[in-house]
This record gives structure tokens, sequence and C-alpha cells, in this order.
């Protein structure tokens, strides 16, 4: 068998796969996207334009999924970055498998069954119930953009948690040592060493967290009430409530180009922040 | 630090203590507990529906997770070794297939198999030589099971070949020297490294598939996965039933865990 | 007992011999389709395999999937079902009667049962998505005992389609403890109250049917309205009124139980429930009209357990069965045999049975609101504002 051969057979169940159920899918909704919505719903073929100067009908998807997707991915890193500082510098190595496991174990349960605990706990017989009870004016946090942020950031806490495990994991604690005996404040020495050095693991971090949430539906679903709506939500009802096959295909062609540009230049940025962190790593 | 840190556990379990501690509730609604009551895991339990929709679960997951690792390790294996366009096509499609949203997955694989069957279908009315019915293409587990393994074995390429990456080809290229055949130098050296990856993307793909639930909202016909169980049970009002299946699964994981843990533990002295 | 044909041609004899030695068709179905229904227990023994055992069991399967709204049945009822017949009901819920159409659209539901509202029967028509009922497999189902106003929708161009399970109104509930004594009878007080005083306190459905047609009803306009200057007002005032809403949810018993929500669009039954479990907790009609509906028992084209099927749509409109529904989910029955054996204080519930006056405003939802893209893309444009 030559190599060719070799590798064609490698290579041809994966092909085959991603041709099938990727390829096709989406160039059927690429088509789609220039078609028209039938009297009852559903596709009529056609070849218009309509649906994509229709677009700004789902802008305030759009801009909500634009915002919260940022602003979610940030939390999750600001809450996720000190406890993985924690677990990977700080906890003996016999301690660091166990609490790295409790960190996913959460994940096991179903998301929807973990999201549904949140309406319990930030409705008003939870978390508002107990800081009134404490003696602060009742607030409202279930149905709120809020709550919704919650609900992200408690869903893909893990999967921020895990790649800047690794990161740090890595970093030679020797470093740290090092410059902590030349007399380097704690500070400078995270700043100008550990943080550099994790920068893969957070460009890891946030491109997985950033990609589902621009996709997300379930959590507005439920803790947001129907009121925080994004794109995600938006697709959901073009193709369950109003079943406009054509426009949604085209909502989830812009989608698709919002997510691909954006991942690029994310991408781009975070290349060229790594090429930094190689300067400082060799100080 | 250590308060910090303790501060996110409490963050990420008291939901789940929440969960745990509704499935014994007496009642019938998840947010008033009137009194400590086993009864609705035996609901549970008995409940065929459940029990059908973990099957499916089950069995959509172990299959798209099987489909994913094994066919996904081959084709990282032979692009390691591959210039030119068909590097650069596979790269575009991994890359794709990671970055688009499930949800969006979900759709495609909905309207583009339906227009598919669509065509299919008379065809095969036409063609059947029986006089039974023919067969109809439809959406079901196959569907769903290939929807999964697409994106899974797009991640699981990528896992595996960054172990592919990190492996020090010294020792393939020593095999060869060695006059190892190419297929020998697999089985020995390659295999064994690159297994961990194999392995982490099969648990991977497992636990992703088996949670996912907007993928199956549309691409799984008429069968019933335990996310579309569960939501479904959502709408109608959470019985502490759905807190005891939560439960039950979160404790069977943990099981694994535990076994898993202690077969693989490192045997002392080597 | 059947009115299936006593002729069938061989071929097709062959042809479904076939199919109930494969499996594919039970032993029920072959015997009705070739016509050997009545001579069974005679041919039964000269056909070897068709001497199955006793008959009730396993002939209509091991089960029956339902789709249909929340809070819509007596799970004793589906028990009692599976107890006589061993097939299990499974339950799935929907949100809309938009998003039950739009997965039988999408093909392959696998839904034996569904319950349409009576506006949507005639694009399920229209599209061939539901089959006429063979009203010799639905004993229990007898016409003349209905009420026809909430009977005739089951019927397309004299053809039945689908059978009557109960009616109802569309109002609202109003926790009765947060509104400071003032009495709530309009549609008017609904938003301008929720503009103000319940702000974050209120809850409107998710579908565009009545949360639309209840913003029209706000001016005075039709229920039913695709005006496009009656719909832009609507469209206003939901937008001006989202900031001041709970949640746009249908699933909105639990956040009024738990004193979240303290108004909320609300079918008569779910009203009925809330108001016994919760005696605060008041239905309003509004004074202006508003939604009355009337919910139908059908079977999808291509149902995959269609002898299940017709057994548990037999089965629940037996009239003890059915007053057992009834008391259940609350919302009356248009059957006089099922009324017969209610009791008197349920057939003089207001909410149920509300005062002509109230009644006389109310309007159908109409077919047309169903496909309209207006009113789906209005609705669209008040979820995203």
């Amino acid at each position: 068998m030559t190599q060719r051969t070799r590798n064609f057979l490698l290579l041809a169940p994966a092909g085959a796969w991603f041709l099938l159920m990727l390829v096709v899918p989406l160039s059927v909704v690429l088509v789609f996207s220039f078609g028209e919505r039938g009297a009852a719903g559903g596709y009529v073929p056609a070849f218009t334009l309509e649906q994509y100067a229709n677009l700004p009908a789902r802008w305030a998807a759009f801009r909500n999924t634009l915002f919260l997707a940022p602003v979610g991915t940030l939390s999750a890193l600001l809450i996720a970055y000190p406890l993985a500082y924690f677990l990977a510098v700080r906890v003996s190595a016999k301690w660091k498998m166990l609490l790295l496991v409790l960190v996913i174990v959460p994940f096991w349960t179903s998301i929807l069954i973990r999201s549904y605990a949140w309406i319990f706990l930030l409705g008003g017989k939870g978390i508002p119930a107990l800081i009134e009870f404490i003696g602060f004016p009742a607030i409202r946090l279930i149905n709120t953009p809020f709550s919704v942020l919650v609900g992200i950031v408690y869903g893909y806490l893990p999967l921020m948690v895990f790649p800047i495990f690794v990161s740090l994991d890595r970093l030679d604690k020797r470093l740290l040592e090092a410059s902590s005996d030349l007399g380097a404040k704690p500070w400078p020495t995270f700043l100008q060493i550990t943080l550099p050095l994790s920068i893969p693991g957070i460009a890891t971090g946030c491109m997985l967290v950033f990609i589902l949430l621009m996709g997300e539906y379930l959590i507005p679903a439920i803790l947001g009430g129907g009121k925080v709506f994004f794109v995600g939500n938006a697709l959901v009802d073009l193709f369950l409530q109003s079943r406009n096959w054509a426009f949604g295909s085209a909502v989830a062609v812009t989608l698709i180009v919002v997510m691909l540009a954006t991942v690029t230049v994310y991408m781009r940025f975070m290349a060229r922040l790594s090429a930094n962190r190689d300067d400082v790593s060799l100080i | 630090m250590r308060l910090y840190a303790a501060f996110v556990y409490l963050f990420l379990y008291i939901p789940i203590a929440v969960i745990a501690i509704f499935s014994f509730n007496a009642g019938r609604n998840a947010s008033d507990f009137v009194g400590f009551s086993v009864k609705w895991y035996g609901k549970a339990l008995d409940n065929p529906f459940i029990m059908d929709a973990l099957k499916t679960s089950l069995t959509v997951a172990l299959l798209s997770a099987l489909f994913a690792s094994v066919f996904g390790a081959m084709a990282a294996v032979a692009l390691q070794g591959i210039r030119g366009p068909v590097r650069t096509a596979f790269d575009a499609l991994i890359n794709v297939a990671v970055m688009i949203p499930g949800i969006v997955i979900g759709i495609a694989t909905l309207i583009g198999l339906v227009t598919i069957f669509e065509q299919l279908n008379p065809l095969i009315d036409a063609i059947w030589p029986f006089a039974s019915d023919a067969p109809r293409l439809q959406m079901g587990k196959a569907s769903l099971v290939a929807a999964h393994t697409m994106f899974l074995m797009a991640l699981c390429i990528i896992i595996v070949r960054a172990r592919l990456a990190g492996m020090d080809r010294s020792l393939t290229e020593a095999s060869s020297d060695l006059y190892a055949t190419p297929f020998g130098t697999f089985v020995q050296v390659t295999l064994p490294l690159i297994f961990p990856a194999i392995l982490a993307g099969f648990l991977l793909s497992f636990t992703f598939s088996f949670d996912d639930f907007i993928i199956a909202f549309f691409v799984a016909g008429s069968e019933t996965t335990l996310p579309i169980y569960v939501f479904s049970s959502i709408r109608r009002g959470v019985t502490p039933e759905i807190n005891a299946i939560g439960t039950m699964v979160l404790g069977a994981s943990l099981f694994i865990l535990l076994i898993a843990q202690t077969l693989l533990r490192p045997r002392k002295g080597k | 007992m059947t009115k299936q044909p006593d002729y069938i041609s061989k071929q097709k004899f062959m042809a479904e011999l076939y199919r109930y030695k494969r499996g594919s068709v039970t032993r029920r179905h072959f015997l009705n389709v070739t016509g050997l229904g009545a001579a069974s227990t005679v041919l039964g023994a000269a056909i070897p395999g068709l001497t199955a055992g006793p008959a009730a069991a396993g002939d209509i399967g091991d089960r029956a999937v339902l789709a249909t709204w929340p809070n819509y049945h007596d799970p004793e009822n589906f028990d009692a079902f599976t107890e006589a017949t061993g097939a299990h009901v499974q339950v799935n819920v929907f949100g809309s009667n938009e998003e039950m159409l739009a997965k039988l659209q999408a093909g392959a539901t696998g839904w034996d049962v569904f319950v349409p509202t009576n506006y949507t029967i005639t694009t399920y028509v229209g599209e061939d998505l539901i089959e006429p009922l063979d009203t010799s497999l639905l004993p229990n189902y007898d016409p003349a005992a209905y009420d026809t106003r909430f009977a005739e929708a089951g019927s397309v161009d004299g053809k039945l389609y689908a059978v009557p399970k109960n009616y109802g109104t569309t109002g609202y509930a109003v926790n009765t403890a947060h509104t400071g004594g003032t009495e709530m009878t309009s549609w008017k007080q609904f938003f301008d109250m929720t503009m103000d005083s319940f702000s974050g306190r209120t809850m409107v459905h998710d579908y565009q049917l009545t949360t639309i047609g209840n913003a029209l009803k706000y001016f005075g306009y039709s229920f039913n309205s695709v005006d496009q200057a009656e719909l832009a007002d609507a469209e206003k005032l939901l937008i001006d009124v989202k900031p001041h809403l709970f949640a746009i949810s249908s699933d909105y018993q639990p956040s009024m139980r738990n004193g979240d929500a303290w108004m909320t669009m609300c079918w008569s039954g779910d009203g009925k429930q809330l108001n016994t479990d919760i005696p605060e907790i008041a239905y309003v009609l509004g004074r202006e009209g508003g939604e009355i509906w009337s919910d139908y028992y059908a079977i999808p084209k291509g149902a995959p357990h269609r002898e299940a099927a017709y057994a548990l749509i037999n089965f629940l409109l037996d009239p003890a069965v059915n007053a057992k529904e009834v008391l259940f989910h609350g919302y009356p029955s248009a059957d006089a045999h099922t009324n017969a054996l209610l009791p008197e204080s349920l057939l003089n519930d207001p909410i149920l049975y509300p005062a002509a006056e109230l009644l006389t405003p109310l309007e159908f939802g109409a077919a047309v609101t169903l496909t309209d893209p207006n009113r789906a893309e209005l609705m669209a444009r008040f979820k995203s504002a």
C-alpha cells in the first residue's frame, strides 16, 4: 500500500462525513437564504436578496448577542483566572487533581436542570429573599440581563478554567521563585511573568466560551424570561414560530459570517500578544 | 486566595445542592419543600419514557463518541503527513465545524436532510422491488448521531493533532531506522503515544453528546433524548422527578469516575 | 364493527399479509383492512400465526405519543389508559400552535395524537398534515351531544378531521392582594397597570395570537386584525410595555404561584387552577373582548401508532374520563354527556362559564393570524426590542 492510498483511506470517512453533514447542509442553508417564505411557512424556491435586505429587523438580536457574548466571556475570564491560578500555582499536587475534577463535576448534570435551579435561586424566594432578610431592600434578579449573565458564567466557567490552568501549570515555578529571590514584588512578577505566559490558555478559553455564547439559546430562554433575546433565540423563533425558513437561513448565514470575522480578528490579535510573550519570556 | 476559591466552589455547587435537595421533596412543586421523600426516585425509575430517553441518549452518545474519536484519529494521523490543497481543505472544514454554533448545525442539518429526503424518498418508492411499503428516510437516531459525529470529529482531530505535534519525531524515525514497517511503527510507537488523546476525545465527545439539547431539538425527529425530555417537562412545570434524574446521572458519573481512578491509578514501584 | 371494505385485491392482501408478518402493522389493522375482522375467529385458526393471545393488550402497541399543552390532562387518566390497554402515553408539551405546526411541517414528529386549536385546523388540512378521522373507531364520539359552536371547526369541507376536547377563554389572572382595591375589568387596565404599579410583575404569552390580539383590544380593534395601521398601534403599545414586563412566557403558573409575578395573560383553566389553590388570584375577562377558543384531538399524517391514537382519543372522549379531565384542568367541555357527570357548582362557575355580556364580545382566532408574516414579525420585534 502506497503512502497515498493509505492517507486516502484514513481520510475517507472524515472527508465523506464533513461533505455530507457540513458542506451539504450549509449549502442548502445558503441556497434557502436567497429564497422566499411559503404562504403557510417553510420555503419556496426563488432568487431574491429580500431576506438579506430584511436583516435590520433582527438588528436588536445581533446587538444583544454582540454585547453579551464579550461581556459574558470577560466575566467568565475574570472569575476563572484567579481560580485557575490558585489551582496551578498554590495547591499541592495531592489536592490538585481532586479540586480540578470538582470544577467539572457540575458539568455532568444537564445544563437545563442547572439553569432551572438558578430560577429558584434568583427568584423571589431565593437570593433576593435572603438579601431582604439581612436588611437590604429587595431587588429583582430573575429575568434580567444580570440573571442571564450569571447563567452564562456558571454554565461556561469550567471551559475557561481548564485551558488557563493547563497553561499556568506548565509554567516553571522556578521562574517565580527566581523573580521573588531577585526582590521583585508579587504584582510585577505576576504582570511580567505569569500573565504573559498564560496568554495561550486565556486565548483558548475565551475563544471556546465566546463561540458558544454567540449561538446561545437555552440560557437566555430559561433565565431571561423571554425578554433577553439573542440571535440563537431569533433563529429558534424563525424556525419554530414564524416558520420563515428563508429569512431564518439568511440570519444563520449572517451569524456564521459575523463569527468567522470576529474570530479571525481575535486570533490575529491574540497571535500578536503571544508574539510579545516570547519577548517577555526571553528576559 | 483560598477564600476566593472556596467562594467559586460555593457558586458552582449551590445549584447542584438545590437540585439534590428538591429531589427529596415530598411535594409536587420544585420550589416549595414540604417534606422528605424518596418517592420521586422510584417514579423516575418506573417511568418508561425516562428510561427510553436515557437509553436513546446513551446509545447516541456512545456511537457519536466512537465514530468521532476513531475517524478523527485516523484523519489526524493522515493529515500529519500531508501538505497542499487537501490539507488546506481539511483545515478549513475543521475550523468551520468547530466554529459554527450548535444551533446553526441543528438548523442546517434539519433543513439539509429534510430537503435531501424529500428528493430521495419518491426515488426509493419507485425502485423498491417488494410489495411492501418502501422504507422512508427520516430524521431520527441516525441523523442525530451523524450530526453529533460531524462536529465532534473536528474536535477529536484537533485534540489528537495537538498530541501528534508534541510528539518526539525522533521516535518514529528511530523506529523506521530499525527497519520497522510503517504499520509496525504506527502500532508500536504512534498509537500508544496518541492513545490518551483519542481517549480524551472519546470522553469529551461522549459528555457533549449526552448533554446536547439544541442540536437534538432540531435533528432528533421523533426520538426523545434525556435533555429533550427534561426540556419538555420543564414546560409542564418541573416535578422533583427531574431533580431525581439529574441527581442520579450525577451520582452515576461520580461512581464511574471513582472506578476509573481506582483502575488507572499508577502502580507503585514502577 | 368497522366500515372497512369487504373486498380487497389479492395483491393488496399479500402486501398486507407481508407487512403484518414483518410486524409493521398490527394484527387488528391487518384483519380490518383485509376484511377478515369479522371472520377472524373462523379463519384465525386456518392462517398460522394469526391466533395471537388476548386481543386487548398487545393489539394497539405499547405506546401512544401525545403532543399537547401544559397542565392539560389528569395523569391518573393516562395511568388508567395504560392499565386498560398496556400502552403508555408519552406526553410532549408545546408552547404554541405555531410550534406544533412548525414541527409537523419539518416532518417526522412521531406524534400519534395532537391537540390543535380551532383556527389552525384549516391550515393543517391545506398543508396535508392531518388525517381525516374514521368515526367507526371512535364509538365514544357522539356529534349530537356537542354544542356546535365548539365542534364545527373540526370539520373542513364536510370531512371530520378533529373532535372537540374542551373550550375556554383567554383573559388574565391577577393577584388581587396587590391591586389596592381597584376592580380589574379590562385590557386597558391590564396594560396601564403594567406600566404603573405592576411594573416588573406582569407576564404576557410567548406567541403572537393573544399577545398581539389583546394589545389590539386595548384600542378596541378586532382581536384578529391584520390591518397594518392597527398592528402598528399594538406594536407601539407592546414596545412601551416591554420594559415593565416580568417575562414573556406561556409558562406562567410557577411565577404566579411563588409570587414573583402578580398578573399574567391566562387561559381560563389555568385561571381556575390558580384561583382554586390561591383564592386571591382572580381571573378576569377584558370588557373589550378577547379570545374564545376550542381545542381538538386530531391525528397527524403518518402517525406511527395509529391504532393507539384512536384508542387514546376514544378513551379520552369517554364521558367519565372526560369529566375527570375537566375537574383537573378546569376548562369547560362542550359535550352534554360529560357535563351531566359534573357537579352543579362547577357548571355554575363564573371562570368556566362567564356571563353572557362578557362572552358576547369574544372572538374565535382566525386562521389568517397563524400564517400572517406581519404578525410574526411584529412579535419578533417585540421580543428583541
